[in-house]
């Protein structure tokens, strides 16, 4: 019914180069809503890309003002510190490399890689883009969240388990 | 305007504008033809269409990932340019410049926590960002393309705060590289020639600080910025965010 409607509002003629828009009372077409449900960038969208960019300055100056960045002794290559982590963003990969150097540091990390980079052009089912956690692709949703899940544990066991000559440890045993 | 018609008076009169109609490079309109203007006739927010669909604004769908990744981003260029005025990529010098900015610069704390905090916050929000992406089903046709662009994003984001964990020459810095350096080694047959390559020798040392220092500051920042124009090019392309296909 709607889409009859948008017919006789903007009749789509080939041979015409003008068209009525439309008809309102207002100082143009399509004042605030226009027929596909869009709205003016400026102030809708840019008001909130202001508010969001205020609010992200400030958390970061709080963090900043409350937490110093660490710092350690100068660097000393006679003295390796024990354990020595990667990045936490990197420790899961040490985490995995613990076990296996090849299969943990090299074929895994590449195989994530490559199916990041494959995964558009293999799940092309076309059903259920635009909602969170569509039931049409809960096989992907189901997928997905395990390789999240492992990254996490992976990256908590190495950041927080992980002691001396890469021993598990418990954070409170000292 | 005629020539007879100037005068310099005039001219003067006019300036303040004459130079707003410069920048601006239009005259005044309706409210709302100046309310369009106001986007497609600025460089810097031209890159937004000057309708948006009302689906993009919904908070709960983007959670504004991204963008919170591409502030986290200009907040880091910005501290870091800062920085640079202070550091020197030296084994000699790097962390007494750690230790300047701590105890003797105004506000050196700051800036570097500044520095230090955003690196790690937008390693995570990228992440997220790929899963908000990955979780709406927003890769599939035609935006394919554009999560090849951002998985590259993640991996310079990744390289970026890798390479700047280097920079203060402590312990925790010299040693996380060791650590992260040798897992690249492990590769067959190419691992240790890959290290060399990125250490500049078989060990971190000077020419290893040299070279993450030039990769930090310059080849991966303006690699970043170049993928993040297609980026935010190609969401237009495809159509804008993505949505239900209902509506
Ligand atoms: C430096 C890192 C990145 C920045 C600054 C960035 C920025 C953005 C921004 C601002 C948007 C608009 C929507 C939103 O805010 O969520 C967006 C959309 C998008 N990003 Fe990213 N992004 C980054 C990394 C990534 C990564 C790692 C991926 C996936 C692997 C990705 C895939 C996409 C896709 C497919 C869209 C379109 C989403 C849609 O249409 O709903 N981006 N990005």
């Amino acid at each position: 019914m709607q889409a009859a409607k948008k017919e006789e509002i903007f009749p789509k003629d080939p041979n015409k180069t003008y068209s009525l828009m439309a008809i309102v009372d207002g100082d143009s077409f399509q004042v605030e809503k226009g027929p596909e449900d869009t709205v003016q960038s400026w102030p809708h969208l840019m008001v909130r890309e202001l508010g969001l960019f205020l609010l992200v300055l400030a958390v970061i100056l709080g963090v900043s003002l409350l937490f110093n960045a660490p710092l350690e002794e100068a660097a000393n290559p006679q003295h390796s510190t024990n354990p020595a982590k990667a990045p936490w963003y990197f420790v899961g990969i040490q985490e995995l490399v613990s076990y296996s150097a090849l299969l943990g540091g090299i074929v895994t990390p590449a195989l994530i890689v490559v199916s990041l980079l494959l995964l558009p052009y293999l799940d092309r089912n076309p059903k259920g883009t635009g909602v969170w956690f569509s039931r049409d692709r809960r096989v992907a949703t189901i997928l997905f969240t395990i390789f999240v899940v492992a990254m996490v544990i992976l990256i908590l066991i190495g950041q927080f388990l992980r002691g001396p000559n890469w021993h598990l440890y418990l954070p409170w045993s000292n | 305007m005629s020539e007879s018609a100037y005068s310099i008076k005039e001219s003067i009169m006019q300036l303040p504008r004459n130079i707003k109609a410069s920048i601006s490079r239009r005259g005044e309109g309706t409210a709302e033809q100046e309310r369009a203007a106001a986007v497609f006739g600025n460089m810097f927010l031209h890159v937004h269409p000057v309708r948006v669909h009302v689906n993009s604004l919904r908070a709960g769908y983007t959670f504004g990932l991204g963008l919170i990744s591409f502030y986290l981003f200009l907040i880091l260029v910005a501290s870091g340019l800062l920085l640079m005025f202070y550091y020197t990529p030296s084994t000699e010098l790097a962390y007494r410049n750690m230790k300047d900015l701590e105890y003797v610069v105004t506000f050196g704390v700051i800036l570097r926590n500044v520095h230090r905090w955003s690196a790690h916050a937008m390693v995570a929000f990228v992440f997220l960002h790929m899963c908000r992406v990955f979780y709406t089903g927003s890769y599939k046709a035609p935006r394919e393309f554009n999560w090849v662009i951002g998985v590259f994003l993640l991996l310079v984001t990744l390289f970026l705060s890798f390479t700047g964990y280097l920079l203060p020459w402590d312990q925790l810095a010299f040693w996380a590289v060791t650590v992260g350096s040798n897992i690249a080694s492990y590769m067959p047959v190419l691992g240790d020639y890959v290290r060399f390559l990125m250490l500049g020798g078989n060990e971190v040392g000077q020419m290893a600080l040299l070279r993450f220092y030039v990769l930090h500051v310059v080849a991966l920042p303006l690699l970043a910025a170049t993928l993040l124009g297609v980026h935010f090019w190609r969401i237009r392309k495809d159509g804008g965010l993505s949505r239900p296909s209902n509506d």
